[in-house]
């Protein structure tokens, strides 16, 4: 029987013109591993909302979900509070307690268990977590992967035969993500217990998952295991969802033909036994691609010191590195590594104690200056208009831009459409939209952008990726902080890692990747010490080799 | 060592809510610059024994300000008396006026200090212990509430400074567009944080949060050194009720002057208060001597 069987449901929000769901049939079998993937507004979180009772949306639900045969709605509370867990994105929002102690004993304490029972399952599960040096420390201290294991641990205490995770590694940075991933796999494969896990990031999930369900505009398009599921998804004419596909399976399907009845790879075992297999040379043309280096700088800084109080560690030290006209820097760097920081004090919010910030020649520390602008991890900060009409206005009305070009920009946007919505009231890709044409309308030269791919679905993310393109080529030079390793490999001109409060080893994209162990590509972890030439993206191996027999 | 178990954090909840309160009672029966004085500095030097003015060095700028206020102001409003120090622009400054200001200062100085120690001591956890039996969803509220001000302080500098870049800020223009911008300002943070609360909300529910009533990890002792706090406050508060009633706490300004210096029976009261706050720094002392001398010995 299955664990948990959601059948038929169908799912109106109040007030909605459509269904977020439609005729939604799901079986979670006891122990099984789900991933769910689709573009953003597919139903996703509204589904796994739905298989927990306590968190399940209002609106108008016709069909059944049981638990072990029974109604959802028919279960005691405390059945449902601990048979079925449920981790949610932002790592903060969830923690509840002051110490880590607190906030894992508050599930147990909240079922009224007595202490010796609590004592051993703490003792348990700390013990398993790796928490010792943890129990005492203040929540409001950890880092975002800190919390995170906190939340999975807590919740894990109670038990639960099923787990259900809306995203849980969209703030992490790639180490975080890769040994949260981990843990969730033992727990799979050790204790037996049924995850349900929503994820943009599929890259790693794909290869541990059981079944990849795919959802698209409230409709279940597919459930299978991972390697039929990949079948299917490279045999489907449209490309929409040629980017759920983890890099492995596109390397493959670019020189193999699908119709083979080779096995698709998923992994990056599986994608390195298939290029051992092939003869690659590198295309004579390629080789030419040079980077001239020639370009003026456009914003420096130097010697950067910056802590937020006296006493404190500080979080910048000697900070200093040079934008080039154009240019696309990126820089990666774990949870806390005060890359938000940084962008703060280039951005001239913040005031570095030592060092200076210098825009084309002029000292700007800790000014604002009109053509650099600043665009924050999270919109919602930017917004203060009731309206996206009013909100492009107020950005427009001091712009040193003429009245045509202002015009210009908020047609190419299309955002005129949006005209009388509340800007909160956007999805995630459309706020980002908004908040870039906003910075846009003020005619800056540098853009300041953090955390840009945060919770975006691949679609998202790939727009996003051709505007950084298209205002570099018109002369714009970004800086981009990013936990997304993917993004940067594909769309950065240089990458730098931000540790210990400077920026190290910052390279040409291509060059940075392929030192790195961790912090890399999969496609580089894919071609690194095989006989074919290492890449560090998909687009490079496309340009640069020459692939003599690609269909074994 | 763990802070959290030893001194003042060992006791059980209820006996240090009530020392506490019971603090505040004997603050503000001694109207008289020497128990002012006396309960001001104690309090201070627990302030330092508990956290080495951490947080006193976070606030004390706005609590000095505050008592500065009141130092100044009190005199300009007191207008009963006999001994004139002199005229501020034909009004005349009286010396009770100015012992007035000083009491009240040092008054409001240690309930504040006093409320410092009292928010290291009583956590969120003891919080919820004392009072979510009596009134649940005032105490949830509270916790709630408490877990918001430091939140809320560093999310309104966020969205500060993002809103600078366009060119919002709460210091720059006339009057009004400051306090235009301080509510645009406000209207963000709230809108941000109901939001963050609702998820924080689903969370708790998650973990079966109120679905019936909640155990403890680890049961709160009454030790013999709960029986004594108790008894102490008992004994204490009788007494600073009584020396406040018979005006022996007080220092009587009409219709004459009472000398400052203390005299026959005051001195009995100013033991008891002398005791009182130095109860703790014996119980945080003790724990730190013992701790002393079992390194010591080895």
């Amino acid at each position: 029987m299955a664990l948990l069987q959601i059948n038929q449901i169908t799912f109106q929000y109040p007030d909605a013109p459509t269904e977020a769901l439609r005729d939604v049939s799901l079986m979670v079998n006891e122990g099984e591993f789900i991933a769910i993937c689709g573009p953003s507004g597919s139903g996703k979180s509204t589904l796994l909302r739905l298989m927990k009772r306590e968190c399940a949306p209002h609106g108008r639900l016709d069909g059944t979900i049981r638990y072990q045969g029974i109604p959802l709605k028919e279960l005691p509370p405390k059945t449902t509070a601990t048979a079925i867990g449920m981790v949610f994105q932002d790592p903060d929002n969830q923690i509840v307690m002051e110490t880590v102690m607190e906030e894992l004993l508050f599930g147990l304490e909240n079922i009224g268990l007595d202490t010796l029972t609590m004592r051993k399952k703490i003792a348990e599960i700390v013990h398993f977590f790796g928490l010792e040096p943890l129990l005492d420390r203040p929540t409001y201290e950890l880092s975002g992967g800190q919390k995170q294991l906190i939340n999975l641990a807590s919740v894990l205490l109670m038990e639960p035969r099923i787990l259900l995770l809306d995203e849980p590694t969209s703030q992490l940075d790639p180490i975080a993500a890769k040994d949260f991933l981990n843990m969730l796999r033992r727990m799979n494969e050790e204790l037996g217990i049924a995850v349900v896990i929503v994820e943009h990031r599929l890259e790693d999930v794909w290869p541990i998952a059981d079944r990849v369900v795919l959802l698209h505009e409230g409709r279940v398009i597919y459930d299978d295991p991972p390697h039929k599921a990949a079948t299917f998804l490279a045999s489907k004419a449209d490309d929409a969802f040629f980017d759920y596909l983890p890099s492995a399976s596109r390397l493959f399907l670019h020189y193999a033909a699908t119709n083979q009845n080779s096995r698709l790879p998923i992994t990056v075992k599986e994608a390195r036994s298939w290029i051992k297999g092939l003869t690659v040379r590198v295309k004579e043309a390629s080789t030419q691609v040079v980077h001239e280096r020639m370009k003026p700088v456009v914003l420096e800084t130097k010697n950067i010191d910056f802590q937020y109080e006296k006493g404190k560690p500080r979080i910048l030290d000697r900070l200093s590195f040079s934008l080039y006209e154009n240019e696309k820097l990126a820089i990666v760097g774990g949870n806390g590594s005060g890359k938000s920081t940084m962008l703060k004090v280039l951005a001239g919010l913040l005031k570095p104690q030592r060092g200076k910030v210098v825009y084309q020649g002029r000292k700007t520390t800790g000014h604002i200056h009109p053509d650099i602008a600043y665009m924050p991890q999270n919109p919602r900060l930017y917004f203060s208009e009731e309206s996206v009409k009013l909100e492009l206005e107020k950005a427009a009305h001091d712009s040193p831009l003429s009245p045509e070009t202002k015009q210009h920009i908020i047609d190419e946007w299309g955002l005129a459409a949006l005209g009388d919505r509340h800007p909160y009231d956007l999805s995630g890709g459309e706020m980002q939209k908004l908040v870039f044409a906003c910075l846009l309308l003020r005619g800056p030269r540098v853009m300041l952008i953090d955390e840009p791919t945060k919770g975006l679905d691949p679609e998202s993310k790939k727009q996003f990726g051709e505007w950084l393109n298209r205002f570099s080529w018109r002369g714009m030079s970004f800086v981009i902080v990013t936990h997304d390793i993917e993004f940067a490999a594909d769309y950065a001109d240089r990458v730098g890692m931000l540790f210990r409060g400077e920026v190290t080893a910052m390279a040409d994209a291509a060059a940075f990747f392929k030192g790195n162990a961790f912090y890399t590509t999969s496609i580089n972890r894919i071609t690194r010490g095989v006989s074919a030439p290492e890449v560090s993206t998909l687009k490079e191996a496309y340009v640069t080799w020459d692939v003599q027999n690609g269909s074994p | 060592m763990s802070r959290t178990k030893r001194g003042l954090h060992a006791l059980h909840p209820l006996s240090a809510f009530l020392y506490y309160v019971g603090g505040a009672v004997f603050i503000m029966a001694g109207q008289h610059p020497v128990f002012a004085a006396c309960t001001f500095v104690l309090v201070f030097v627990l302030n330092g024994i508990q956290d080495h003015f951490a947080a006193l060095k976070k606030w004390g700028r706005w609590y000095a300000a505050a008592a500065f206020l009141i130092v100044i102001l009190t005199p300009a409003f007191h207008r009963r008396g006999t001994h004139i120090l002199f005229y501020f622009r034909d009004n005349p400054v009286l010396l009770e006026g100015v012992i007035q200001g000083v009491i009240a200062a040092l008054s409001l100085l240690a309930l504040l200090f006093l409320f410092v120690s009292f928010n290291q001591v009583i956590t969120s956890e003891k919080f919820l212990f004392l009072f979510s039996r009596v009134v649940p969803q005032w105490a949830l509220l509270a916790m709630l509430t408490m877990r918001f001000v430091p939140l809320f302080q560093r999310r309104l500098h966020d969205i500060g400074l993002v809103q600078k870049t366009k060119g919002m800020s709460v210091k720059k223009g006339g009057f009004l567009s400051r306090i235009e911008s301080a509510m645009k300002l406000l209207h963000i943070l709230l809108e941000w944080s109901l939001e963050e609360a609702l998820q924080t909300a689903d969370s708790m529910k998650a973990r079966g949060y109120g679905i019936e009533r909640r155990s403890r990890y680890s049961p709160y002792a009454f030790s013999a050194i709960d029986a004594v706090v108790l008894a102490l406050t008992a004994a204490g508060g009788v007494c600073a009720i009584f020396g406040y009633a018979l005006g022996d706490t007080v220092l009587t300004t009409s219709p004459v002057l009472e000398p400052v210096l203390l005299s026959g029976r005051e001195w009995f009261y100013f033991s008891v208060y002398l005791f009182y706050f130095a109860f703790p720094m014996m119980i945080e002392g003790r724990e730190r001597w013992r701790w002393h001398f079992s390194k010591s010995t080895k």
